[in-house]
């Protein structure tokens, strides 16, 4: 049982790092990323593949960051320029063909099969729950001064910056700033989180293939940042939380409810995302426990 | 040379699919001023309301209407239902919600039909010999059933009088409203329209290939490619982008492989967006 509990935090706290990530983007600066889960593809990928090579933990986690990062500099600067509503279109692009490329590049992915037998973080400390409860605390801790990073964002005068150019681009033009440069930048912080995030999880479930890697994912991290409540630090959080319950519920559904398949378990979370997307923008924008003076 | 224009002819079917998806998009970006991601799965509708009705009736043509008139409820209930409730907030609202509306859409074809592939079981006649060129006569209905779709969309657009209107409020939605004309009626018939275009492309998608959940999802990359490359908000040239990309991709697979065919559309996105972001018939300060 408490192997259990100590499983479910963990991915909790994988999917508050991508939560966080593009709470940043969108709740704080207002760039619609559609594309999250490519850039997760990308750490996880990296980390795979250094984690064969026999790289140490801390430099491969390092170049999942930086090499995300990377991939979301040409797109950021080809589109960020443009209509918010062009980024959407580009990162959800971005995810796909991010999923396509490792799909085809069997001499580098392994294709559909994916890459098995990534080792496990935190090895030395034994194995079975003592390794895990280490996995989950190294991911508190990295939870925990992203968002103390997160904050002194907020209070600096970039924080003030980012989240101008989300209420007002114009405005921040005509006082001499250039909004592009912010963008480009705060994409590649979040995307950098994702990667993070996404070597976490190689690591953590020990494979990498490229159905894990469906843009579903992205949209269940939106649906958790707007339960959360849009550009609160907390919410993104609170969000996972909610999420991963209600993920691990409908797992639950099926032992009471014999007679659905995994396959239509699957098109049922697939259908309750869509729904808590379309009655969320139309209820409660601001969030499960948002604001309700603002927007 | 003859399995050069083959691919052309491939090219320009596939891209018939692509173009009309476009055409769908541009409406509602034009008009209700949100990319409307829903646009691949209402294509799902489509097929599947065709291979169902063509199960039980056994033509063809009566699949692509039922289709069609699927395609079109969906897509209006999508409206009442979400859209037409966002209308006066942020476009990012009404994009995120039709995120949510695809997946729905995804969710009950998924549970309802199940995960398995299906056909049209349209009966497998031997290619046609024009001049040493292969012409498939599926491919020929397919075009037909296209261009019958576009001949209806022009003639509402530029030959009636809702069209003009449609086309008023694409222009500048406040001059037109100043103008006396309601949004309300134009909101509803564009919708109607953009259901009915992304139902046939499903159909005609379906008809080429296989029906399954995902076949519309799928679609979407090439469809926004088309719709930007032809200029936010115009129908000829989400077309005519359409069928260039078709094409394009045909003459590239050769070249790239199969499954890169969609990943050609993103690139084909990224140099529009570096080099003309209005598209090649669009307006610039429609982009910025």
């Amino acid at each position: 049982m408490e192997a259990y509990f100590v499983a479910i935090a963990i991915i909790v706290a994988i999917y508050t790092l991508l939560a966080l990530g593009l709470n940043l983007q969108y709740g704080l600066t207002g760039l619609i990323n559609f594309g999250h889960v490519g850039f997760m593809c990308v750490g996880a990928y990296t980390a795979a593949l250094l984690a064969e090579q026999g790289w140490p933990a801390p430099l491969s986690f390092l170049a999942a960051a930086i090499l995300a990062a990377l991939a979301a500099y040409p797109l950021g600067l080809v589109s960020l320029k443009l209509r918010d509503d062009y980024f959407a279109i580009v990162s959800l692009g971005f995810s796909e063909v991010v999923r396509i490329v490792v799909t085809s590049e069997r001499w580098l992915t392994n294709g559909v099969q994916g890459i098995p037998g990534i080792p496990k973080l935190m090895g030395f400390t034994g194995s079975g729950l003592v390794q895990a409860s280490a996995v989950l605390l190294l991911l508190i801790a990295v939870n925990i001064v992203v968002i103390l990073v997160m904050r002194r964002i907020v209070h600096s005068p970039f924080g003030r910056i980012i989240e101008a150019i989300r209420d007002n681009e114009d405005a921040v033009k005509a006082l001499g700033k250039e909004p592009v440069g912010f963008k480009v930048r705060v994409l590649m912080l979040g995307a950098a989180l994702a990667g993070i995030a996404g070597a976490f999880y190689a690591h953590y479930i020990g494979y990498v293939a490229p159905d894990q890697f469906i843009p579903l994912i992205t949209f269940q991290i939106w649906m958790a940042i707007i339960m959360g409540g849009v550009g609160r630090v907390s919410g993104a959080l609170v969000g996972t939380v909610i999420l991963m319950a209600f993920l691990e519920g409908s797992r639950f559904l099926r032992d009471v409810v014999p007679f659905i398949s995994e396959v239509e378990m699957a098109s049922v979370r697939l259908g309750v995302v869509g729904l808590a997307l379309i009655l969320f923008t139309l209820y409660r924008p601001q969030g499960l426990m948002g604001d309700f003076t603002r927007r | 040379m003859a399995s050069f224009v083959e691919l052309v002819l491939t090219g320009i079917t596939s891209g018939l699919v692509v173009g009309l998806a476009a055409l769908a998009l541009t409406l509602v970006f034009g008009i209700a001023r949100f990319a409307n991601a829903a646009t691949g799965d209402m294509m799902t509708v489509g097929a599947y309301a065709a291979v169902v009705s063509m199960a039980a009736s056994g033509s063809f043509t009566l699949g692509v209407v039922a289709g069609a008139g699927a395609g079109i409820v969906v897509a209006l209930l999508a409206h009442l239902l979400v859209f037409r409730r966002l209308a006066a907030r942020a476009p990012v609202t009404s994009l995120l919600a039709s995120i949510g509306v695809a997946f729905v859409i995804r969710a009950a074809i998924g549970v309802a039909f199940g995960h398995q592939q299906k056909v049209f079981g349209l009966p497998v006649v031997r290619p046609w010999r024009i001049f040493d060129v292969r012409v498939q006569p599926i491919d020929l209905a397919v075009v037909i059933a296209a261009a019958a779709t576009l001949l209806v969309v022009f003639l509402i657009l530029y030959a009636t009088p809702i069209g003009r209107r449609m086309r008023a409020v694409a222009d500048d939605r406040s001059l037109a409203r100043v103008s006396g004309i309601s949004p309300d009626r134009v909101m509803v018939t564009m919708w109607a329209l953009a259901g009915g275009v992304c139902a046939v492309a499903g159909v005609m998608l379906g008809a080429k290939t296989v029906v399954s959940p995902d076949m519309g999802w799928d679609m979407l990359l090439p469809a926004f490619a088309a719709t930007i490359l032809g200029g936010i908000g115009h129908p000829v040239g989400a077309v005519v982008a359409g069928i260039l990309l078709g094409v394009v991709q045909e003459i590239a697979t050769p070249f790239v492989g199969f499954t890169y065919k969609i990943a050609l559309a993103f690139f084909v996105l990224l140099l529009v967006l570096l080099v003309r972001p209005a598209g090649l018939f669009g307006h610039s300060e429609g982009a910025r």
